[in-house]
């Protein structure tokens, strides 16, 4: 930084400490613009994180499984819709024979958190009179408790699964008036029904889990339905949620034969829905950005004109024209930070008083690359607002100023 | 003979588009020296004010050359021009353009502190012998605007001796001030004349006070009509 150029910064300052009234003005007005940034991107990206974490939070991120869509070549002959290619209805799924190797390369990726080959099958299990149809659940009970956690949704029996454990759903319970130590009756196509004792009740809170599933460990099961070495599906959790998608796209390159499907291609009207909310909550921010540069704009643009004398007198007496430029363009970055600080202020404390007053589920959530996109895009607009004032009052001649005085 | 410090070859200058074009200074030409103290006169309209700006680099002239000091000022972009406004030459205005967002003090330290920054001690110590020398070093820290009129062109000359200019440019600067406060200011003004040996070009209506200086120069019509020298200044 050249010398001169603290003589234009105070030059600055002093513009702006004349008009004390006009610059705490339009602070404010930047701090609210600010604020409402902040707050409605913390609203959003809180709510979004909530909504993806009670959606796949407890459950598989990206599930691989062999699936064969046996009507596929009928439906496409009918209408010729591509569309129907894809109905999961139609498909049926056949056994993972390699899931050795497939799990063993899919832990050595470090995006991966846990893998988790599941034997599925479906029957029906009986108390007294009532009966209810299960999916019978097969798999590692200390991987599944990573990905479930099982242990802490358990709310009955043992909260420490073992490998011999047999857990039931919630709801599945209460239908059949059950709890922990009791046995059931569970009937599996084509095989004599047998008795087994229940362990553990578990709650996971989603209505169709708590309803259907009976968990038991994945060699038990395998055994009870004779699919001998080999599993349906194969589960998996990732690290980064919303990095699932990268990471099924490429393991399915790799494994073509195999569906290796995403949350996100799973959810996607869930996710469309985010995306078009988080689509509305950037035009807002871009408006409120463009009310920013306008302020700054126009309160500069006055101040130009109201300061054209000194501008004057200090071109004649030899201030160079970018000087000129750059006291105004001070004077919008000046404003802008203040601003920005302001608004920073009032947008936590806007989101504070949003947790304590309004009571939500979900937490505001203020990503650093927001706050950071947020400042300098704050920062850079009121600078920039500056130009047209800036590049107007530098122009002014000096002779009109002192002709008439 | 010595080069002199500014010298006018055929300076005319237009106003006004195309039809509309009126011809305010038709052909001057003129010599300064060093020291000299000289008083522009001439009837409203005459092109006074439009001559001072020229030669003081706030205006271009239409044809014809100034040079001052060895630099023709035709050959310098605006920037240039800004920088030798700020170096060479001292201004005072009829209107004393003060800014009103600083002290006494700073103002006359703005011409230094637009190309060199804040002010050092040296240069404090400086403003503040000018100060004391237009006798106003106790209102060093008063706002500009909170001091007289005449006050405030004495703050002004002043100033436009920060940069120690060889050419004071003085368009009516007593124009806008009372007897009293007329008489100390033209006093200051030849003072400092004859103390820095500063050239002093003043434009004014005042014959009397005209008649006080080294040469008279008048101008009618954008001409020039007369350019003595006076052998024998009333004052003292
Ligand atoms: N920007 C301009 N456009 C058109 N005409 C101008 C402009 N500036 C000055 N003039 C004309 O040039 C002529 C000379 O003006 P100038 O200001 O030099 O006169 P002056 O001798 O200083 O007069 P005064 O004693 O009233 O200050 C006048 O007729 C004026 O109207
Ligand atoms: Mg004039």
């Amino acid at each position: 930084m050249k010398r001169h150029m603290l003589f234009e910064l105070s030059l600055a300052r002093r513009f702006l400490e004349e008009n004390r009234g006009q610059t705490l003005l339009i602070i404010v007005g930047i701090g609210i613009g600010v604020a409402v940034m902040v707050f409605l991107s913390a609203l959003i990206d809180g709510l979004q994180a909530n909504l993806i974490q009670k959606t796949v939070g407890r459950s598989p991120h990206i599930v691989i499984s062999n699936a064969e869509y046996a009507a596929a070549d009928a439906v496409t002959a009918r209408d010729g819709s591509q569309v129907l290619l894809m109905d999961a209805t139609q498909k049926t799924l056949r056994p993972i024979v390699d899931w050795r190797s497939v799990t063993t390369a899919m832990i050595a990726d470090e995006r991966i958190d846990t893998v988790l080959p599941v034997v599925d099958g479906s029957g029906l299990i009986r108390r007294g009179k009532v009966s209810r149809a299960i999916l019978l659940r097969g798999f590692d009970l200390q991987q599944a408790n990573r990905m479930y956690c099982l242990n802490d949704s358990i709310i009955a029996g043992n909260r420490n699964a073992q490998d011999g454990s047999v857990l039931i759903g919630k709801s599945l319970a209460e239908d059949l008036r059950i709890t922990a130590g009791d046995p059931i009756q569970l009937e599996l196509p084509g095989r004599e029904p047998l008795v087994v004792m229940v362990d553990g009740v578990f709650d996971l809170g989603v209505a169709a889990i708590n309803q259907r599933w009976l968990v038991m460990d994945q060699h038990r099961v395998a055994a009870l339905l004779g699919t001998g070495d080999r599993v349906s599906t194969i589960e998996i959790q990732v690290n980064d949620v919303l990095g699932a998608e990268l990471v099924a796209r490429e393991w399915g390159v790799r494994w073509p034969h195999y569906q290796v499907e995403s949350w996100q291609q799973s959810n996607a009207s869930l996710l469309s829905a985010l995306k078009s909310q988080s689509s509305s909550s950037y035009t807002i921010q871009v408006f409120v950005l463009l009310a920013v540069i306008l302020g700054v704009a126009s309160v500069l643009a006055i101040s130009a004109v109201q300061k054209s004398k000194e501008i004057g007198i200090l071109k004649a007496i030899g201030i160079r024209t970018v000087s000129v430029s750059r006291v105004f363009m001070l004077q919008g970055l000046v404003l802008g930070t203040f601003g920005t600080l302001l608004g920073f202020g009032l947008g936590l404390a806007m989101s504070q008083a949003f947790v304590v007053f309004a009571k939500q589920e979900y937490e505001l959530l203020l990503k650093p690359v927001t706050t950071i996109v947020i400042v300098i895009a704050t920062i850079l607009a009121a600078t920039l607002s500056a130009y047209l004032p800036a590049r107007k009052v530098s122009r002014i001649n000096p002779i009109e100023v002192i002709r008439n005085g | 003979m010595v080069d002199p410090l500014i010298k006018i070859t055929d300076l005319t200058k237009d106003y006004g588009e195309e039809t509309l074009r009126t011809r305010v200074l038709k052909g001057i030409n003129l010599e300064f020296k060093c020291g000299e103290f000289t008083s522009l006169i001439g009837a409203s309209g005459s092109g006074k004010s439009t001559l001072l700006n020229i030669i003081g680099a706030l205006d271009r002239p239409t044809a014809g050359t100034v040079v001052v000091d060895g630099t023709d000022l035709n050959q310098l972009d605006d920037d240039e021009l800004a920088h030798f406004r700020n170096r060479s030459l001292g201004f005072v205005f009829q209107f004393h353009f003060l800014l009103p967002q600083f002290t006494v003090l700073e103002n006359v330290l703005i011409p230094y502190m637009i190309y060199a920054g804040p002010a050092n001690p040296t240069m404090e110590k400086r403003a503040m012998e000018l100060l004391d020398r237009v006798g106003l070093s106790h209102r060093r820290d008063s706002r500009a605007n909170a001091i007289s009129g005449g006050e405030q062109q004495r703050v002004a000359i002043a100033r436009a001796l920060i940069n120690q200019p060889r050419i004071i440019l003085a368009d009516e600067p007593t124009g806008n001030l009372d007897t009293a406060n007329t008489k100390s200011v033209f006093t200051l003004l030849r003072d400092i004349n004859g103390q820095y040996c500063t050239s002093m070009i003043m434009v004014t209506h005042d014959r009397e006070l005209a008649g006080r200086s080294d040469r008279l120069v008048e101008i009618s019509d954008g001409m020039i009509i007369r350019d003595e020298y006076l052998t024998n200044p009333t004052e003292k």
